[in-house]
């Protein structure tokens, strides 16, 4: 999973070093905009639907907190 | 009638001083407290006799940044916000322009300046916020003021890859601010959320409405607008009724379905500028907060920020195209066909405007201010000087104005405007890029780079990181093995956008 994440989040902005950045959000390394993308790629590749209560700083600020965020779907459904 | 914004703040003061003025999530600041303050920062900048210069304020976002300003508009002098998570390349850019007199930062951002090159001295905000106040002093500058002053100098990307620094006076701001508070209907019981960067044009409503009206603005944090539950929380918590916010801003919530989760409660004024907004944002927005009046904004930094209005009267269907409506009041807004005589109804043109909005010019820059800002080619009998927007638009039947796209390669992406001549002109600057071009995609929203050279996108994106802003930073690189191009060796933009 980590390596899919790792894909989608290099592909977004090739610039970020997401393997150390562990303040995305709350930093603004990501823009909204950014997220928008991101939540639709991470919706179809991994099929789960995000809601907009996930969308908050600490699941977004690392790379683990998504695959703890994206796990956290998987098991619900 | 009144000619300096410190006028406004000092009549607010007799009615609302122990109101909030400004809060962030970690203070709040009541007008008697930004007056203290201001007259505090005011005098020990006027201590070291600067008088009618420029001064950098690299600020963050709280509520201490508009003191600041305030600050160094009492010591007679005008300020340059500069956002100090900027490219340093960029900053010294600025700061080489504007070649300030002096640099007010907040303690947060001292470490920053040893990273730019500046000659000028640097003060700290935290240092003279309880100065002791010499309002002699203050009375004398005030004395040789008048409205002409300039009161700011903002920034905005520029086609040749310098930034230009666009100068507004107090008269011009008061104008605005004026006629944007009749269409808004504000008062001293609104409570606005400031979303925009308060380096930008558009905090300057955020910044002068409670200087003005005596209501209040709550400083947003930046990552909220990438949280929309958390956002809309904090929105109905603060109580906040009015906010003027680039497109983007209210389309990213619905995009992410926000309003499954609730809404700003209080919301009843919206006015939205910076690009162009689609109905279908809209009409969702429109759908939760149905007593909620929505105001389409247009205009350049040039005229202070605006030229016209749309107050949108129905709801809208998904396909419609919002006009950009009626000038603000005291703005002259004409379109020129290119004959340079004034177009007939229903005929495009470029949008001009002239009137007391106008910006000064473009600061330390005589050559762009002359191009820029030129007399009336229509008025031969007297000085009328006019601004050309270089955007297209036409003037309907029912007297409103419809906005019809750029004549030239300015953007507005996430509300900024961008050159895209600039970003191709720094990539080309860069090792491994022979040739390139910036495209924009409208339907995606995305700037994309397409180039030829031994350069890796990532390594291009990390490049461009250390002198455009974020927002200037192609979403897209595309590595091709020629650009291609038409017979008379200019690119083709057509085959470049079906690729």
């Amino acid at each position: 999973m980590r390596e899919e994440i790792m894909e989608i989040l290099e592909e977004l902005r090739p610039d970020v070093d997401f393997e150390n950045e562990k303040q995305l959000i709350t930093d603004g390394i990501l823009e909204s905009f950014d997220i928008v993308s991101l939540v639709g790629e991470l919706s179809d590749a991994f099929d789960i639907e995000l809601r907009v209560e996930d969308l908050v700083p600490d699941n977004f600020n690392s790379v683990e907190g998504m695959i703890d965020l994206i796990n956290s779907h998987l098991e619900d459904e | 009638m009144q000619i300096n914004v410190l006028e406004w703040l000092e009549n607010t003061v007799l009615k609302y001083g122990e109101k909030t003025a400004f809060s962030d999530t970690e203070n709040s600041i009541s007008f008697d407290q930004v007056i203290s303050t201001a007259k505090s920062i005011g005098t020990a900048i006027a201590e070291r006799n600067i008088i009618n210069k420029p001064i950098a304020v690299i600020s963050g976002r709280h509520c201490y940044t508009p003191c600041a300003f305030l600050g160094v508009v009492y010591s007679g002098n005008f300020y340059a916000p500069i956002d100090g998570t900027l490219p340093v390349a960029r900053i010294n850019q600025i700061i080489e322009t504007l070649d300030p007199a002096l640099i007010l930062t907040d303690s947060q951002n001292l470490k920053m300046l040893d990273r730019i090159s500046f000659s000028c001295s640097t003060e700290v905000i935290e240092n003279i916020n309880q100065h002791e106040i010499d309002q002699k002093k203050l009375d004398c500058i005030r004395r040789f003021s008048n409205e002409s002053d300039p009161l700011y100098i903002i920034f905005t990307s520029g086609s040749t890859g310098r930034p230009k620094g666009v100068i507004t006076s107090h008269h011009s701001l008061m104008c605005y601010i004026d006629a944007y508070s009749d269409v808004l209907k504000i008062d001293s019981s609104d409570i606005l959320g400031n979303q925009s960067p308060l380096d930008y044009i558009a905090a300057i409503r955020d910044i002068y409405l409670p200087v003005k009206h005596g209501c209040s603005t709550v400083i947003i944090p930046k990552s909220m607008f990438s949280s929309p539950a958390l956002l809309f929380d904090y929105m109905t918590e603060k109580k906040v009724s009015s906010v003027g916010w680039s497109v983007s801003a209210l389309t990213v919530p619905v995009a992410l379905n926000a309003f499954d989760h609730g809404k700003p409660e209080y919301l009843k004024k919206v006015c939205f500028s910076g690009s162009v907004m689609s109905c279908k944002v809209l009409k969702i927005w429109q759908e939760n907060l149905p007593e909620t009046v929505f105001v389409n904004q247009y205009g350049p930094t040039e005229a202070t920020a605006s030229c016209t209005y749309y107050v949108v009267e129905n709801k809208v269907n998904e396909d419609d195209v919002l006009p950009i409506g009626y000038p603000y009041k005291d703005y002259k807004v004409f379109i020129l066909n290119e004959n340079n005589e004034y177009a007939a109804v229903g005929e495009k043109g470029e949008i001009c405007v002239s009137g007391p909005a106008l910006a000064l010019g473009y600061y330390n820059d005589h050559e762009k201010t002359e191009k820029s800002f030129i007399q009336n080619p229509v008025n031969k009998s007297y000085r009328e000087l006019i601004y050309r927007t270089g955007d297209i638009g036409l003037l309907r039947e029912d007297g409103i104005l419809e906005f019809h796209g750029r004549m030239d390669r300015q953007i507005k992406f996430l509300g900024h405007r961008v050159e895209l001549d600039e970003v191709e002109g720094t990539a080309m600057t860069l090792a491994g890029v022979d040739e390139c071009c910036v495209v924009y995609n409208k339907d995606k929203e995305l700037i994309i780079l397409y180039y030829s050279g031994e350069a890796t996108a990532k390594e291009i994106a990390i490049e461009m990181r250390k002198s455009l802003p974020g927002f200037m930073i192609p979403r897209k690189m595309i590595k091709l093995d020629a650009i291609p191009k038409l017979p008379n060796g200019k690119t083709d933009i057509i085959k470049l956008k079906n690729m």
